[in-house]
């Protein structure tokens, strides 16, 4: 009971946040829910089944291009293009999972490294299909009808509903699903399976776990959902650069799952939020923060500081919060007996 | 369990609906979509978004961590003091200008973060670095009828209405390079010349540039297209050493330009070298390379170097020195007190007309046909935005002595060629 009015309240800012803030806000926040769905993805794969991946970014390109290319190329109707975007992903990530199939560990980091290079170089000289250097403008999604773009105008209680408050729903419906569909999986018998492959492979195998056969299926399903990620990146950027798809982008998502919680939703949550917020918060509040310098001041800038300050998150985590920021979260609620306690892997329907 | 749990729906659906109620009548966004621009001001002034009774906001997108933070730095400290002393001496239009920097480290999406932040209450942008970065945002600034001047000059950059490319851009240049290496390095029909180049627009405008003077010159033309993070350029030393070239063309940056002219001398190959403007910077001189730059290397450029003798420039030597004492006086300050003038030109002119909203900058901006600031260069034609401001390019060459380490070798002059060229359609 008081979970379903927490759930409400929730409920009740999200949808107003759009009628409050400003588009930068917006923008942030949907950068975040993007970034939170490949999250998701990859901590099913890294988190929850123990495979390392660097080349997550590579598979937010192919959603993303994908979509583009499907949308502008071949005409196809925006939905159908996205639905395939995805599709193709997962595709992507089917045909290298043999590979990930026989590696193990820092060796398949380092195999799937060679994604993020193959596919950079792919994406700079594929000119008639990813535009080379300067990349190609993403056509705004639209679903009966319903733009989500600026125009044609749309005024919802005297608020204008540009592209940005449009996506605002369409990327929390998205990640709300891309959630329940994960913690599905992992609370399931394929979750359990997962997590036996990561703790002992061998032990996996003598139970009766196919672990080929999962270790594939689990990469297959993270791709995708770095190809949803990617497809959301693209429909907020609006254009889709080579640039942006490198190893950095891989980094941030390894960072975004070991700060928020390796092998849980929620916390690949928390870590997306965490580590998308962070530089934009340093940056646009810089000149009240101290030993923050405005940018062209000299010192050290909004950027270096956002980027010292997630280097010791992650250091911080690894020393003292073995579960990341979740785990905190988890330990805190413990402590303090009057706030609810979340029994996290409890299924709330057979205990009420 | 379903009795209390249909109950508790119910409240949360009151709940939303009251707070959708309440939004509509407390949001500063609930506008009923009306832009709040266009509104007269006490002067008589009509304003836009980022111009008040008494302030005027410009912001500098600009990259301070990134790959060209020290260009960055040059460009935000010269239009800093530009502004300041424009405030100094009373504001424009009776209004202070107020500067807003973001640093986007040369990522496109922190760039695209910090634009739709900054945007609502901007009136013009007089720096924004990195052609990725304003291609992205082109639409966009399109749109929202902020002028812009890129610290870029790519082609793909021209065709807005909102954007100034500021002088040639890199196909100009390299053009005005080869009719320079044929008239006055005896280079002639059937020789062949090399051209190193960046991935990406920069050097494949640039390259544009050299294909069509190349063909029009009967010049055979050998391409090394590199990337950005190439650092030692040995491989294509060799490579234009094989095919026999008698002068190369650089687009590239300043840390390959060392690297290619000093391994190219160090092995014999001692041809002139001739740069895009953003080829060379005056740290190469403290670097082992320094005499073979000194020896082989000119470039090209619209913007004439700040050793040029104009009292503008001197002016801003002196000014510069005394705020930021001990500080390269690179390109980047040149460039970024040009580009601020040009925005506080618009301004005024803007003022003049009593229209201080995005459209009327754009408007008193694009007004100008013949713009000259004393900076030397040919005037710059603003009027039209599918073609470059100007054609003309000085010759310029790296020297220990000079401020900013280069003179000019020959005045800024069109070639024939250049005249002839016909930009191709922005993309």
């Amino acid at each position: 009971m008081s979970r379903l009015i927490t759930w409400a309240a929730v409920l009740v800012a999200f949808v107003a946040v759009p009628f409050y803030l400003e588009g930068f806000w917006l923008q942030t926040g949907l950068f975040a829910m993007s970034a939170a769905v490949g999250a998701i993805g990859i901590n099913l794969l890294t988190g929850a089944t123990g495979q390392l991946s660097m080349g997550h970014a590579f598979f937010l390109a192919v959603g993303a291009y994908a979509y583009v290319s499907f949308s502008d190329d071949l005409g196809l109707p925006t939905p159908i293009a996205a639905v395939l975007a995805v599709l193709l992903a997962g595709v992507a990530g089917g045909l290298f999972s043999p590979i990930a199939g026989r590696l193990r560990g820092a060796y398949l980091g380092i195999a799937t490294l060679a994604l993020i290079f193959g596919g950079q170089h792919l994406l700079f000289n594929v000119e008639h299909v990813t535009g080379g250097f300067n990349g190609r403008a993403v056509p705004p999604l639209e679903i009966f009808g319903f733009a989500f773009a600026d125009a044609p105008e749309l005024i919802l209680m005297n608020v204008p509903f540009g592209a940005l408050e449009r996506l605002w729903f369409l990327g929390g419906a998205l990640l709300l699903l891309a959630a329940l569909f994960a913690r599905g999986v992992l609370r399931g018998r394929p979750g359990r399976a997962m997590n036996t492959i990561r703790d002992h492979e061998i032990a996996a195998g003598v139970m009766g776990v196919p672990v080929t056969r999962y270790r594939a299926g689990a990469f297959v399903l993270s791709s995708m959902y770095g190809g949803l990620a990617g497809v959301m990146l693209a429909l907020v950027f609006q254009r889709t650069v080579p640039d942006y798809f490198g190893i950095l982008l891989s980094l941030d998502y390894l960072a975004m799952i070991v700060i928020g919680g390796l092998g849980s939703v929620g916390g690949a949550v928390i870590g997306a939020v965490f580590v998308s917020l962070l530089p934009q918060l340093l940056t646009r509040y810089s000149d009240a923060l101290p030993l923050v310098s405005a940018p062209g001041s000299g010192g050290v800038s909004p950027a270096e500081a956002a980027r010292l300050l997630y280097g010791a998150a992650v250091v911080g985590v690894v020393l003292f919060l073995p579960g990341g920021l979740l785990g905190l979260l988890r330990s805190l609620r413990l402590r303090l007996p009057s706030l609810p306690t979340p029994l996290p892997d409890t299924r709330s329907s057979h205990v009420s | 369990m379903s009795r209390n749990r249909t109950a508790a729906l119910r409240g949360a659906a009151a709940l939303l609906s009251l707070a959708l109620a309440a939004t509509a009548c407390a949001s500063e966004k609930a506008t009923g979509g009306a832009q709040p621009s266009a509104s007269a001001g006490g002067d008589g002034v009509k304003t836009g978004p980022g111009v008040t009774a008494d302030t005027i906001t410009l912001s500098l997108l600009t990259d301070l961590t990134g790959p060209y933070a020290s260009f960055g730095k040059s460009l935000t400290q010269a239009q800093q003091l530009y502004f300041e002393q424009i405030n100094t001496a009373g504001g424009i239009c009776g209004r202070k200008i107020e500067t807003i920097v973001r640093d986007h480290g040369y990522d496109p999406q922190k760039a695209m973060a910090s634009y739709t932040e900054v945007s609502p209450k901007t009136a013009a942008i007089p720096q924004f670095i990195g052609s990725p970065m304003v291609t992205a945002l082109k639409a966009k600034i399109t749109g929202d009828k902020i002028l812009t001047i890129p610290m870029a000059w790519a082609t793909g950059l021209l065709g807005s209405e909102a954007i100034q490319v500021t002088g040639t851009t890199y196909d100009i240049d390299m053009i005005n390079a080869v009719d320079y290496l044929v008239k006055e390095k005896g280079i002639k029909a059937g020789d062949k010349i090399g051209h190193l180049y960046f991935e990406g627009d920069y050097g494949e405008s640039a390259l544009a540039g050299s294909k069509f003077a190349s063909e029009k010159l009967g010049l055979e033309l050998v391409e090394q297209k590199i990337k950005a993070t190439d650092q030692d350029m040995t491989a294509q030393v060799a490579a234009f050493k094989k095919a026999g070239i008698k002068a190369a063309l650089v687009s590239v940056g300043p840390r390959q330009t060392a690297s290619l002219v000093g391994v190219a001398l160090a092995g014999g190959m001692d041809v002139p070298f001739v740069g895009s403007n953003s080829a060379y910077s005056p740290q190469l001189l403290a670097t082992p390379a320094a005499p073979a730059l000194l020896k082989d290397f000119t470039y090209v450029t619209a913007g004439a170097p700040i050793s040029a003798p104009l009292p503008a420039y001197q002016k801003l030597i002196t000014d510069y020195q005394a705020k930021y004492a001990g500080q390269t006086l690179d390109s980047g300050v040149a460039a970024g007190w040009t580009a601020a003038i040009i925005v506080g030109d618009a301004l005024r002119k803007a003022c003049e007309a009593k229209d201080l909203s995005r459209e009327g900058i754009i408007a008193a901006h694009r007004g100008q046909k013949a713009w000259e600031a004393g900076l030397g260069g040919e005037p710059q034609d603003f009027s039209a935005f599918d073609r470059p401001a100007s054609r003309a390019s000085y010759v310029v060459k790296p020297d220990k002595q000079a401020v900013g380490g280069a003179v000019i070798l020959k005045e800024a002059a069109v070639s024939d060629l250049a005249k002839e060229y016909s930009v191709p359609a922005a993309g």
